[in-house]
């Protein structure tokens, strides 16, 4: 589960490679790989080629790393990415679309097809993960800075009450503080929804209006909205994470649902107005609820376990700390530590717990950091790392060790024997809010506290080292490629030409326009036959109908389909006959008979509009004449 | 029945849009047309086969007319192979 950290690269790599020669780079990438027919699909990020390959055995790595302009490679999540660089990748990109005949794909579409290769299980494992390693950069740093701040202000008493630490406190804990925000949008953007409606979504869960989460206590409750049949608790979602992913989850699916249903004219409106308001709705009146009903029992659970049971209780609190840190229950912990620090011993226990877990995070992301070879990863896994020896664990958990799991399990391991270690040897705290190395100013015994943080995060450390390998997603594709290089062919849903003989499909995604609006007088005049324009939004045309191909142009930009007495002719961009076939790639031939949906001609938008002609597909019914009760336009 | 050859001159040879502009004009008239490349031959009026006889600039096909108006049909068709093709 070696995910992407493209965002890393938008400043890791920079420089751009002048001299490239693309057309070559991208030529010899195709060469490398097996050719074209053996891409399923690609598409490129900032820095990366990325890749789907059918069969990994005609890879030639080695080969593939000293292709000029190839700064790297690797594979993860089913695909093949090549780090390319910034301002480069893109026409490297173009030119293997051209070299190849593969179809552009959006990123997604390149991950959907990975993705569709893993269990369900992993997919749901790798959701967080997804949404997390675009933010990181801004959690990383908050990370660090909110440590350092805090354990300054914990060292020098002075420093705590000046003007700086109250700036720097800020700066520092933004990021935290409206963290739901960021996973917001990050989670539209993995689910497909509108990032800015996700942002929405994640600025109502954190809204001022409501109270914020981190205050709650239980002589401190949020106020209640009474909507007659369910009540709204005024309550915000600082630091949660999964409500959010699911608030943002519920909602892209809600989103490209009514995206679907709602008539265009007023889509614009109505689709974001419904989609918001279900989503808020839902989120506040289900979502809400459940996660504080569980965070009262987590929070009673911890009380119970760690002040009645002893020394089993740490141990078992200190395997659960970290999932809590996962299911964004972990800051209300304050509370028991605030009640402890009040009640009958006066003294914080839970706190060497919190650091076991804490520290033991540390441990395990440590270790990754070292025993990794990506460089990329290890650019990730060491400033995480170190946050999380302050006691800041999000980006060490989420960036790194949740998303590989080998690493969290160790780390919950190695927490549950420094928290049983703790809780023996009757470690406590005076104060309470710090945990890791910023620890050791409010704990009461800074020797065993030492050697308690060392056993955590040892153990972690060693059980990583041992049992987490950087992985090779490769072995498993050898069973996977069959199916994958066969993909089911989907029906397009929309019809463009109805007649009594039967329905033409959509042959390519756009915007469908009349046929006298298509810009070449001849199309447009409907001499050849009436009929829809396509202003493509993709790059593939697929067959309008179950039938045979009339026809094949020469020049691999036309092609004719014919079924029950229909000839439709499907004709991409206007003059394109002049391009000679240069930025087309016909997969089928006369004869052929195909399904609907089949992928027929491959085009690059690019290369029309470089020849400088229109790019609008014509969908003429070419006996439209012949033919009774013929009716155009999208429906 | 009524025939003439003709050599293509047109760069882009009898593709999409000229062999519709074909297939109006033939329908003006009773006769069938064929167009015939080498062996192969294909009625005129079926604008698919004719594009997917695939006939470039340089090619020789010719053109048959036969019907009861094909004295007329003929010079316009011929005609409009000049014109056109």
């Amino acid at each position: 589960m070696n995910d992407d950290v493209s965002q890393f690269d938008l400043f890791m790599e920079g420089e751009k490679n002048m001299a490239l020669d693309y057309r070559k780079c991208a030529e010899e990438i195709a060469a490398n790989i097996g050719g074209g027919s053996n891409v399923i699909s690609a598409a490129h990020c900032a820095t990366r080629l990325r890749l789907v390959i059918a069969d990994n055995g005609k890879v030639n790595k080695a080969a593939l790393e000293n292709v000029d302009g190839v700064k790297g490679m690797f594979e993860s999540n089913g695909q093949l990415q090549l780090i390319i660089g910034t301002g480069t990748v893109n026409k490297v990109y173009d030119e293997f679309l051209s070299v190849t005949g593969a179809s552009a794909a959006s990123k997604a579409d390149v991950k959907a097809a990975a993705a569709s290769r893993m269990p369900l299980w992993k997919k749901i494992l790798k959701t967080p993960g997804d949404v997390f390693v675009p933010i990181l950069p801004a959690i990383v740093a908050s990370g660090l800075m909110m440590g350092l701040v805090e354990a300054l202000a914990k060292a020098i008493p002075s420093f705590a009450e000046s003007g700086w630490f109250g700036f720097l406190d800020l700066v520092a804990n933004t990021a935290f503080a409206l963290l739901p925000i960021l996973v917001a949008v990050s989670a539209a953007r993995v689910f497909g929804g509108n990032i800015f409606l996700g942002g929405v979504i994640g600025m109502m869960m954190v809204h001022p209006g409501l109270m914020n989460a981190w205050t709650v206590s239980p002589t401190n409750q949020p106020a209640v909205w009474n909507l007659g049949i369910f009540k709204i608790s005024q309550v915000g979602y600082q630091g949660h994470v999964i409500p959010v992913i699911l608030a943002v989850l519920l909602m892209s699916t809600v989103e490209k649902w009514l995206h679907k249903k709602v008539p265009e004219m007023i889509d614009l409106f109505v689709t974001p107005l419904c989609t918001v308001l279900i989503t808020a709705f839902a989120t506040f009146v289900v979502i809400g609820p459940i996660f504080s009903i569980l965070e009262n029992w987590v929070l009673k659970g911890a009380e119970w376990l760690v002040t009645s049971t002893g020394g089993i209780g740490a141990l078992i609190m200190g395997a659960l700390y970290p999932w809590t840190v996962v299911m964004g229950l972990h800051h209300m912990y304050n509370v028991i530590e605030a009640g402890m620090l009040s009640g009958a011993l006066g003294l914080n226990i839970w706190m060497p717990i919190a650091s076991a877990a804490n520290f033991a995070q540390f441990g395990a992301c440590l270790a990754v950091a070292i025993k990794c070879r990506n460089a990329k990863l290890k650019s990730v896994a060491l400033p995480s790392s170190l946050s999380a020896s302050l006691g800041i664990t999000e980006p060490a958990i989420f960036g790194v060790n949740f998303r590989f799991m080998k690493p969290f399990i160790a780390g919950v391991i190695g927490g549950a024997v420094g928290a049983l270690f703790g809780s023996l040897t009757g470690l406590g705290a005076t104060t309470y809010g710090v945990t890791g190395i910023p620890g050791l100013l409010a704990i009461n015994n800074v020797p065993i506290y030492c050697i308690e943080l060392l056993i955590a995060a040892g153990v972690a450390f060693v059980i990583t080292s041992v049992i987490w390998k950087e992985e090779q997603p490769a072995v498993a594709p050898a069973a996977a490629a069959p199916a994958a290089a066969a993909p089911a062919i989907e029906a397009p849903t929309v019809s463009v030409i109805r007649c009594a003989n039967g329905t033409v499909l959509q042959p390519v995604k756009g915007n469908v326009i009349p046929y006298d609006k298509i810009p070449d007088d001849t199309f447009a005049s409907g001499v050849l036959g009436v009929g829809v324009g396509v202003e493509p939004t993709d790059e593939t045309v697929v067959a309008p109908f179950d039938g045979e191909i009339s026809s094949v142009a020469e020049s691999k930009h036309a092609v004719g389909v014919s079924a029950n007495d229909m000839e439709l002719l499907i004709h991409v961009g206007v003059d394109t006959v002049n391009m000679n076939g240069d930025g087309f790639t016909c997969l089928v031939k006369e004869g052929d008979k195909v399904k609907a949906g089949q992928p027929l001609i491959r085009f690059s938008r690019a290369k029309i509009k470089a020849a400088g002609y229109s790019d609008t597909v014509a969908v003429l019914l070419t006996n439209s004449d012949d033919l009774e009760g013929v009716e155009i336009g999208a429906k | 029945m009524k025939s003439f050859e003709y050599v293509i001159t047109d760069p882009v040879g009898i593709h999409a849009r000229p062999a519709g502009i074909l297939v109006k004009e033939i329908k003006k008239y009773a006769s069938t047309v064929t167009v015939a490349k080498g062996e192969k031959s294909v009625n005129a009026l079926k604008l698919m086969a004719l594009m997917g006889m695939g006939i470039k600039q340089g090619d020789t096909v010719k053109v048959t007319v036969d019907g009861a108006d094909e004295d007329t049909a003929f010079a316009a068709i011929q005609d409009f192979f000049k014109n056109n093709f």
